[in-house]
């Protein structure tokens, strides 16, 4: 047990009662609950305590009196004990002193009749000594009681001690001020010494009325005695018992009065309730036209509760009356619940009344003709029907308009939304809207807040449900996926939309993202609903089919537009790292990210609960490959077209012909062929060179383009189209080696066939002795435009040169050795001659001879006959070695091998 | 008084003097509570009384502690008559606070008609040294005049609290012991004289 609690400080020490005071000490109690007692001077103060710490409690003091302990009690140390003291003392509080307490200045009236107030107390008493009191603190010095025991400052108590009375009252008064009370004291005591005469001098008025008075009474008193005679109490006694009478007569007659009145209000009352039952069939019609089934509900159940059971035959008869309308009401709710459309919380509430009106009333001899209804049930039913028909009857609306827009004008304006869009957006919007209503209905339902007595048919909601989904996505799949084969689905349901113009499917193809939006939209509304997975699927599954419609219809606009690719080719090459191509791989590029990025955000981003269309082996992917691979054979297309589109406008310059004698204008200006290529831009491009950057092209995307595009499919997170992309491949490279012998055969066969008749010039024959030292005119001719071939193809795209040159090459060599192997005999000079030619061009031509070439050169060499002697061979060694030195420019320029 | 019975360890009585919010009552609640009050409420006369243990000897100390304000001069009379000691405070920071300690003085001398009654000077809040209105030689020199001792305190810090009441209290006990042994005092403390019977008593 803790220590007993000790009081060891007050704050303040005294006061009148209610002075609030900090309680200071030790062992207060170690918690609120903790202090269970406290008194000031003998008062219980607990009620005012506030425990604030086990140091300090305040409190305000009670009515006591006098000087006493604070004596604290808590559970853990018991009563306590203080060691300082609280002084109550009461103040008196005149009309000059500050109180913060209201005082009644008025002396309290008695207002017993016929009474005078006695003299008032000693409460307002005068100063013995004539001085005022007020603004002495009146207040008992501490040691007064000690000073003078048994006295007090009471005036007019006994044991009145005049040196309290100084003390108490007169602490504060001056010595002067004393005097003069003393002296104003002997004064009044001198006064009331001189006697009567002396006090009847003084109040010699007051005593004559007194005189006057008595001898009024005298007066009265005889004129009572001659009228009443001697005994005036028999009058009296008369009087009052006759007033007893009179009184008694008026109470009975109040008391019948107030009976009365009591059986009237008991009437009255009797009548309000009646009045509201025979006004009930009434009010309860109006109250179900007004349309406040709530109130016909609570009207009706009152009448239940206070008539049910009646016995009386008119409230019967009221009752079935009511109970008859009832039945009108209940009729027609339930008419008003299976009317479509409506909202669910009307719904709600007029099946909510009706099942309350059906359960009140069941039981009743009407009641039970109309009984087992689920007007809930009904409810969801008609609004399943409801939005079947609303579904059926948006589709054939939009439907006929459509077609009979379509026969009235073929060309509509192309800005104008298709009426398949419209339908698609209402359709969403029934469904969004209606579908929800209906399974919230049904939630009602089957969570019992609808409910009647009867049994829930789940089974029957869930098909309902998932009938009206299916149908939904029937009529958008008859809208909106127009490709897709829709003959069996005509063929369940018997529907279809008017097959139309092809312009009009066509403008059509460019909403389908639209219409997928709005499905999306009406799908999300859908799955916020909760409803089964089953039939969230048949919408997902129509939704992913939707989706991939609409991948394809994006990437076949996009290859349409890659088709319109070849009016961009500006013959640009800026590839870097490839020279000779053009920009168009860039252009397609873009046109492909830009598809790319539109499918992303149209179609391939799955939203909330889609299917991932680019599963492994799935309709998706397969799309997906087939599409690019479209794509990427239109702009091959693209490129073969721009390559031989040029054929016709412009005549192919045959810049190998100078011997012959018609002079090309294109050659003998070099500035045209190569120097200004890229300062005349793409007007003077020729068709040769347009021929080269689609061969450049060519190699360029078949190297390094498509398998670029691959990861591009896969940055965009598909699958790489590994199929797509090496079917492609191997089509660019198809037709690059097309073109190649297009452009190799445009080439070589004018510069082959210049050699022949370039050799046999001014009837030069191969066996007639000749002057040798330099190399014969063809030769030279054949080594110039071998050059210029090489420069062509050299200024636009260096890794062409290979593949075109050798060609080129080898049939020279074989045209060369077909030549050599015609010529029946040599003169000594043209074996010589023939020899040192065909060596300058095996070895100009080095670089770019091939086997089959190599071949061919040996072939012509030995054709040579008679065959050269060891003197001739050194002569054509040192013709050889003569003319390489003169044509080191041309040999230097073969010279440059592949970059 | 009368009840109590005389068995009790000694009492000594002492009063808290001083002008209003100079930290009469910080310095009574620092003492008996060993706690700082920071909220300013002025006092009108407050009373504690606790055991405590002077040079060994348990004895009782009885602390009035008064109001500072000008409103309650009147009644302060009556409470210096009961005094045995007084603790004239002041506060450092309040010049004011100090010229009053004069008149307190004067007042105290007339009511006890004792010139050498146990007294102490305490200037306190000397933790607001830098706030310091009033020259620590100027108080001292008012203590030579009245031949009393200077304390600085803090009631905030403690600084000093248990050493003025310990102090005045010793004094109060030498003076107690002196009278005891001059019983037929001289006559010019009749007064103090009788007091001493009826605590005695």
């Amino acid at each position: 047990m803790a220590p007993q609690p000790v009081v060891t400080g007050l704050s303040p020490k005294e006061g009148p009662p209610g002075t609030r005071v900090i309680i200071r000490g030790e062992f207060l109690g170690n918690r609120p609950q903790d202090l269970v007692g406290l008194k000031i001077c003998d008062s219980d103060c607990l009620l005012s305590a506030e425990w604030k710490s086990p140091n300090k409690i305040i409190a305000r003091t009670g009515p006591a009196r006098g000087k006493g302990d604070i004596i604290v009690t808590t559970v853990s140390g018991g009563v306590g004990t203080s060691t300082v003291q609280f002084r109550v003392y009461h103040e008196t509080i005149g009309p000059l002193k500050e109180s913060a307490v209201w005082i009644e200045e008025s002396s309290p009236q008695n207002f017993a009749w016929g009474r005078r107030t006695l003299t008032q107390s000693g409460l307002t008493q005068e100063d013995p000594l004539g001085l005022s009191i007020e603004g002495n603190e009146q207040k008992i010095p501490e040691d007064l009681r000690d000073l003078v025991p048994d006295a007090c400052g009471d005036l007019s108590q006994e044991n009145f001690s005049p040196a309290w009375f100084l003390l108490e009252n007169h602490s504060a008064t001056s010595f002067v001020d004393l005097k003069a009370g003393l002296s104003y004291l002997k004064r009044k005591v001198e006064s009331q010494k001189e006697g009567q005469l002396s006090f009847l001098k003084s109040n010699a008025g007051s005593v004559i009325d007194q005189l006057d008075t008595l001898m009024n009474i005298r007066d009265k008193l005889q004129e009572d005695t001659k009228l009443h005679g001697s005994e005036p109490l028999d009058v009296l006694e008369l009087s009052i018992k006759n007033s007893i009478i009179e009184s008694k007569k008026i109470f009975d007659d109040v008391l019948v009065r107030k009976e009365k009145a009591d059986s009237t209000r008991a009437v009255l009352f009797a009548l309000s309730r009646h009045k509201f039952l025979f006004c009930l069939p009434n009010a309860v019609d109006r109250l179900a036209e007004a349309g406040e089934y709530d109130k016909v509900v609570n009207d009706y159940s009152r009448a239940k509760n206070l008539f049910g059971k009646t016995e009386i035959p008119i409230f019967r008869k009221v009752l079935e009356e009511v109970d008859q309308r009832i039945m009108q009401i209940r009729k027609q709710l339930h008419e008003k619940v299976v009317k479509m459309p409506q909202r669910v919380e009307q719904q709600k509430k007029l099946i909510k009344a009706l099942t309350s009106l059906e359960v009140q009333q069941s039981g009743t001899l009407v009641g039970d003709k109309l009984r087992n209804i689920d007007p809930a049930w009904d409810a969801i039913e008609a609004r399943a029907k409801y939005l079947e028909t609303t579904l059926r009857h948006t589709f054939e609306q939009y439907a006929n308009r459509d077609a009979a827009t379509q026969d009235k004008l073929k060309n509509r304006d192309p800005n104008q939304t298709p009426s398949r869009v419209n339908f698609c957006e209402e359709i969403c919007d029934i469904a969004a809207s209606q579908l929800p209503d209906l399974w919230r209905l049904g939630q009602l339902y089957f969570t019992g807040e609808l409910r009647g007595q009867h049994d829930p048919k789940p089974g029957d909601f869930k098909r309902m449900i998932l009938n009206a989904i299916e149908k939904f996505c029937v009529y958008l799949r008859l809208t909106i996926l127009i490709a897709a084969d829709q003959r069996t689905l005509r063929q369940t349901t018997g529907l279809s939309w008017p097959i139309g113009s092809n312009t009009a499917t066509h403008q059509f193809l460019s909403w389908i993202p639209q219409c997928l939006r709005y499905t999306r939209i009406a799908y999300a509304t859908l799955i916020s609903l909760d409803l089964p997975s089953e039939a969230l699927d048949i919408i997902q599954k129509l939704i992913d089919e939707v989706r991939l419609f609409c991948f394809s219809i994006i990437f076949k606009r996009a290859t349409d537009r890659c088709k319109k690719l070849d009016a961009q080719e500006t013959w640009e090459m800026g590839v870097e790292d490839f020279p000779g191509a053009t920009l168009l791989p860039a252009a397609l590029e873009a046109l492909l990210v830009e598809t790319l990025d539109e499918v992303q955000s149209v179609c391939m981003q799955p939203e909330a609960r889609e299917g991932n269309l680019l599963e492994p082996q799935s309709d998706g992917q397969r799309e997906v490959s087939q599409r690019l691979q479209e794509f990427l054979s239109a702009f091959s297309r693209v490129i073969e077209e721009l390559a031989y589109q040029s054929h016709d406008e412009e005549t192919p310059t045959h810049n190998v012909s100078q011997l012959l004698g018609f002079p090309n204008a294109q050659h003998t200006d070099p500035n045209v062929s190569s120097g200004h290529f890229y300062a005349t831009g793409t007007s003077a491009v020729t068709w040769e060179q347009r021929m080269l950057c689609c061969l450049a092209n060519y190699a360029y995307c078949n190297k390094s383009f498509f398998p670029h595009i691959g990861e591009l499919f896969v940055k965009y997170g598909y699958p790489l189209p590994t199929l797509a992309i090496e079917t492609s491949r191997y089509t660019v490279n198809q037709l690059f080696t097309n073109l190649l012998e297009e452009y190799v055969e445009h080439k070589g066969d004018p510069l082959v066939g210049t050699i022949e008749p370039s050799m046999y010039l001014g009837r030069f024959q191969w066996d007639h002795e000749m002057e040798i030292g330099k190399l014969r005119p063809y030769a030279h001719e054949c080594c110039d435009n071998l050059v210029g071939v090489y420069s062509e193809i050299y200024t636009i795209s260096p890794a062409l040169l290979r593949p075109i040159l050798e060609s080129i090459v080898q049939t020279i060599s074989e045209e060369l050795a077909r030549l050599m192997s015609c010529v029946r005999r040599f003169s000594f000079t043209g074996a010589i001659q023939a020899n040192v030619d065909i060596r300058l061009l095996r070895d100009a031509l080095e670089n770019y001879v091939n086997e089959t070439a190599k071949n061919y050169f040996l072939e012509a060499l030995e054709a040579i006959n008679p065959p050269l002697n060891a003197e001739q061979k050194r002569k054509a060694d040192e013709i050889l070695g003569h003319v390489k030195h003169n044509m080191r420019l041309q040999l230097l320029c073969f010279g440059v091998k592949d970059l | 008084m009368s009840k109590k019975p005389t068995a009790g360890p000694a009492l000594h009585k002492v009063i808290m003097v001083g002008s209003g919010g100079v930290g009469k009552s910080a310095l009574t609640l620092q003492f008996m509570y060993d706690e700082f009050v920071e909220d300013y409420e002025p006092t009108k006369a407050d009373s504690y009384r606790k055991k405590v243990v002077l040079d060994g000897e348990e004895v009782q100390i009885d602390i009035l502690d008064t109001a500072g304000q000008e409103d309650y001069a009147a009644i302060r009379d009556n409470y210096f008559r009961s005094g045995e000691g007084f603790l004239c405070v002041f506060s450092i920071t309040d010049d004011e606070s100090f010229q009053a300690t004069q008149e307190f003085r004067e007042q105290i001398l007339r009511v006890k008609n004792d010139e050498s009654i146990p007294f102490l000077l305490v200037g306190n809040k000397c933790d607001l040294n830098d706030k310091r209105k009033v020259p620590l030689n100027e108080c001292q020199l008012r203590a030579q005049q009245w031949s009393v001792p200077y304390v600085e305190t803090s009631a905030k810090t403690r600084e000093n609290v248990d050493k003025v009441f310990f102090d005045l209290m010793r004094e109060i006990r030498s003076r107690k012991t002196e009278d005891s042994k001059a019983t037929s005092g001289r006559a010019k403390d009749r007064c103090k004289k009788r007091r001493l019977k009826c605590t005695l008593l």
